[in-house]
């Protein structure tokens, strides 16, 4: 197979700061390329190189055997590169047509034409997308579609995926898998980059692994396994630490009854939820995007607004409570540690100290209305000690920290709130492989001292691994309880989607 | 990432700098310029509009902004006078007027908090309907003047104190406060944390709605603080000022500090350097005898010159969008 592109020596530097340096990647002619490494790793830097982005400050990038270096992400489309992101670049209020030929538009714009052009190609592609919809009532898979049709509509010959199956349910990302079968057989190279290692395994024919900005290794697929990339990402051996077997670790014993949750609805997302947590262990709820699990933590911690709020009680301690509002949810006890640390985590502005401390100051634990500045940095010292927090020193901004730092400062924000249950969701999402171990570890210790810790995570292993006792939400209610020992990710899985 | 820290020059720096260049070509180039008593009444015409300016910074740290101070300025202050004209009682005269103020900001908190009306409109309707019912119902000519049976309270506004004027002294007092309020309170910590990002703010506990209320009261005590200081300098409340370009130099100070409008950044410092610039600006330009007309000119100019210089120095590129995701 010939390459369609060769990166020779590629570094990038932000203000003096190489993202990635003296970076070697190749891409064969219709081959499926996995990208993978921690966050920070420089996988985004090498794909926004190729996809005119951002240019590379030195070393030299060939296309087809030419020398490029593309100024827009128009010039990289036209020469045929195009970048499907993460978070996705259509227009929601506007239809799929109209989408897929997003800045095509001719001065008088027939769109009768257009439909019937979308409607071929979605029907050559074999993707089950009605062009007169509007995007806004797509799903994210449907989403994903529009954007390839995009993407081939514009005779791209190499596509690049930031990170395609994040925001998709096991059915979408299978969904998705067999559209990059597709786009392959029709010639297409393709550029991933995997945040799931098994995915990645299954799918790609090749795998590069950065770490810390440098290429660490390039193989085929087929002589790749989960403890060689793990190794090769972080330098070490570590999935054993991650995922210690079952059987070796003592399952803990429920304590007082906490929390109890019963017949719970809201809308037709919440429905009839009931279930309890006890203190002194881990609950592991487990469910895909959806089923409900997420807005279940909101409600009881008091984050969804209580206008959508039908019905149901909630008890804690055996005492009835109904939040408005989150203050009286923290300052009775309950936190929530959110899955979008960006959207709901931690304050931009603030460095690591004023974080932490905003959330002391908020559940009122301060005496008056004046903050004490000793106070503050005392606090500071004290949990990202205890957290384990690499950073140069306290007053660092949080934006400038890793995401695996980053998580550790929004749950030492939420911790020294003096929490009694503590509800994690998705604690690992955007986490480097390094600290989810110790999230994990800390997570633990949590409940051995006594707190009533609820984790709640779309990933099996994670659930399986961490939990006393799993529970298994599904289409708005907790539908079946496992103990660890009984408990395997097929029947976890079955009992998830049916 | 990593690149907030290292960013060469701030927009205040790049302000202070342009203060600094225009007052060193001011003092070159006009003569009486560079004297002391030029130079105490730069700060003091523009005292009245770093005052305002303070409030109007707070808000917007807070992630909100407040386009009626100016009403609320004029017709609190009016109210209060042409009441102590009429021979009530000088505590009472300015008991109603500070209320009528803290009317108006709750209103606007309410609005803004429980029924979540963008500040900008609730705002901007809320200073319309002030100055409508003022000239209706509460003062009856457009210009209320100050008379001596004030006493005391005319050392905020005129006079001088150990050779500083006094409304130096009130916004040194006002932005000395309100640097206080805003870096070593509760309610400080609150607005930034607010203004920085809203949805974590609530999450971890801060009572959102009440203190958007907290904060248009401030904003609108704020304002009645700066119509005082503005009636007892010059001994009258014109109350055209609503009509006239205020508001938008009150923007103008301190977003050419450097005041960011997505909330959460900056302080009362940015404020102050805003001012400096400004005072500097409108004073030699005066002193050149330039038109009020071009003077706007090279006002809005500065601005955009400011915003542009930010943008060059600090850009938003994916960087600063992905935060920490290279």
């Amino acid at each position: 197979m010939d390459e369609i592109i060769r990166m020779v020596g590629v570094t990038k530097e932000y203000r003096g700061i190489p993202a990635i340096r003296d970076v070697d990647f190749t891409l064969r002619r219709g081959e499926v390329h996995a990208l993978l490494g921690e966050n920070g790793a420089g996988k985004s830097t090498l794909t926004k190189i190729l996809a005119g982005v951002t240019q590379r400050t030195h070393g030299d990038v060939l296309f087809e055997g030419r020398s490029v270096n593309f100024a827009t992400p128009a010039e990289a489309l036209a020469a045929g590169i195009a970048m499907v992101f993460q978070e996705n670049s259509l227009v929601p209020s506007m239809s799929v047509a109209q989408n897929v030929f997003l800045g095509d538009e001719t001065f008088f714009n027939r769109l009768r034409g257009k439909y019937i052009a979308a409607q071929q190609l979605m029907g050559s592609l074999n993707f089950l997308v009605d062009p007169w919809a509007n995007v806004a009532t797509l799903g994210a898979a449907k989403k994903q579609m529009v954007e390839i049709a995009r993407a081939v509509r514009q005779n791209a010959k190499v596509i690049i995926f930031d990170e395609p199956t994040a925001s998709l349910t096991p059915e979408e990302v299978a969904h998705f898998f067999s559209l990059i079968e597709r786009l392959k057989a029709r010639g297409v190279s393709i550029v991933f980059i995997g945040h799931a290692l098994e995915e990645s395994l299954r799918i790609a024919d090749r795998i590069t692994v950065l770490r810390d900005g440098e290429h660490v290794l390039t193989d085929a697929s087929a002589n790749l396994d989960r403890d060689k990339i793990v190794q090769a990402m972080v330098g070490r051996s570590l999935s054993n630490e991650i995922y210690a077997r079952r059987s070796e670790r003592k399952i803990r014993k429920p304590g007082r009854k906490a929390l109890s949750v019963q017949d719970l609805s809201m809308g037709n997302i919440v429905r009839n939820n009931s279930f309890t947590v006890y203190r002194g262990q881990i609950t592991g709820i487990f469910g895909l995007i959806g089923s409900g699990r997420t807005e279940t933590a909101k409600i009881v911690a008091g984050v969804e607004k209580r206008r959508f709020f039908h019905g149901g009680e909630v008890f804690l301690d055996g005492r009835r409570i109904r939040y408005r509002v989150p203050r009286q949810a923290v300052r009775d006890g309950i936190v929530y540690v959110t899955e979008d640390r960006k959207i709901e985590g931690f304050f931009d502005s603030m460095s690591i100290s004023e974080n932490i401390h905003t959330g002391y100051v908020a559940a009122g634990l301060t005496k008056g209305m004046v903050l004490r500045l000793d106070e503050m940095r005392e606090l500071a010292e004290h949990w990202t000690r205890a957290l384990n927090v690499k950073a140069i020193n306290t007053d660092a901004q949080v934006v400038e920290l890793s995401g695996g730092n980053q998580q550790k400062v929004v749950i030492a924000k939420s911790l020294v709130q003096k929490p009694k249950v503590i509800f994690f969701d998705e604690p690992t999402r955007g986490v480097d492989v390094g600290a989810i171990a110790e999230i994990h570890q800390l997570i633990g210790d949590l409940a051995d001292q006594g707190h009533a810790v609820v984790v709640i995570s779309s990933y099996l292993p994670e659930v399986m691994n961490i939990s006393d006792r799993i529970l298994v939400s599904q289409n708005g209610r907790v539908v079946e309880e496992f103990t660890p020992t009984e408990a395997t990710e097929k029947r976890i899985m079955y009992a998830a989607v049916h | 990432m990593r690149l907030g820290r290292l960013s060469a020059l701030s927009q205040e720096q790049i302000v202070l700098g342009m203060a600094v260049v225009l007052f060193a070509v001011f003092a070159l180039s006009i003569d009486g310029f560079l004297t002391a008593g030029n130079i105490l009444s730069v700060i003091q015409n523009v005292s009245v509009l770093g005052i305002l300016g303070a409030g109007m910074a707070m808000s917007i740290i807070g992630r909100g902004i407040d386009l009626s101070v100016v009403s609320v300025m004029a017709y609190s202050v009016a109210w209060t006078l042409s009441a102590f004209n009429q021979d009530v009682n000088l505590y009472l005269a300015l008991l109603m007027g500070f209320g009528f103020a803290l009317a108006v900001g709750l209103i606007n908190g309410i609005l803004i908090a429980y029924i979540e009306i963008p500040a900008i409109f609730a705002t901007l309707a809320s200073g319309t309907a002030v100055a409508g019912f003022g000239q209706y119902f509460l003062v009856d000519t457009d210009v209320v003047f100050v008379s001596d049976a004030v006493g005391r309270l005319m050392s905020i506004g005129s006079g001088r104190t150990l050779g500083v004027p006094n409304s130096v002294i009130s916004l040194a007092i006002v932005a000395g406060v309100l640097y206080w309020i805003l870096h070593r309170t509760v309610f400080g910590r609150y607005l930034f944390a607010m203004g920085d990002n809203t949805r974590a703010a609530r999450v971890a506990g801060i009572p959102v709605r009440p203190m958007m209320v907290a904060q248009y009261l401030l904003t609108a005590t704020i304002a009645f603080i700066a119509g005082l200081v503005t009636a007892m300098a010059v001994e009258s409340m014109n109350t055209r000022v609503v009509n006239s370009t205020l508001v938008y130099d009150v923007i103008l100070i301190a977003v050419i500090g450097g005041i960011s409008l997505s909330g959460g950044r900056g302080s009362v410092r940015n404020v102050l350097i805003g001012t400096v610039m400004i005072g500097v600006l409108l004073n030699g330009m005066t002193m050149m005898n330039m038109p009020y007309t071009a003077q706007n000119i090279v006002k809005g100019a500065i601005l955009l010159v400011a915003i542009i210089a930010d943008s060059f120095f600090n850009p938003r590129d994916e960087q600063t969008s992905q935060q920490g995701d290279i």
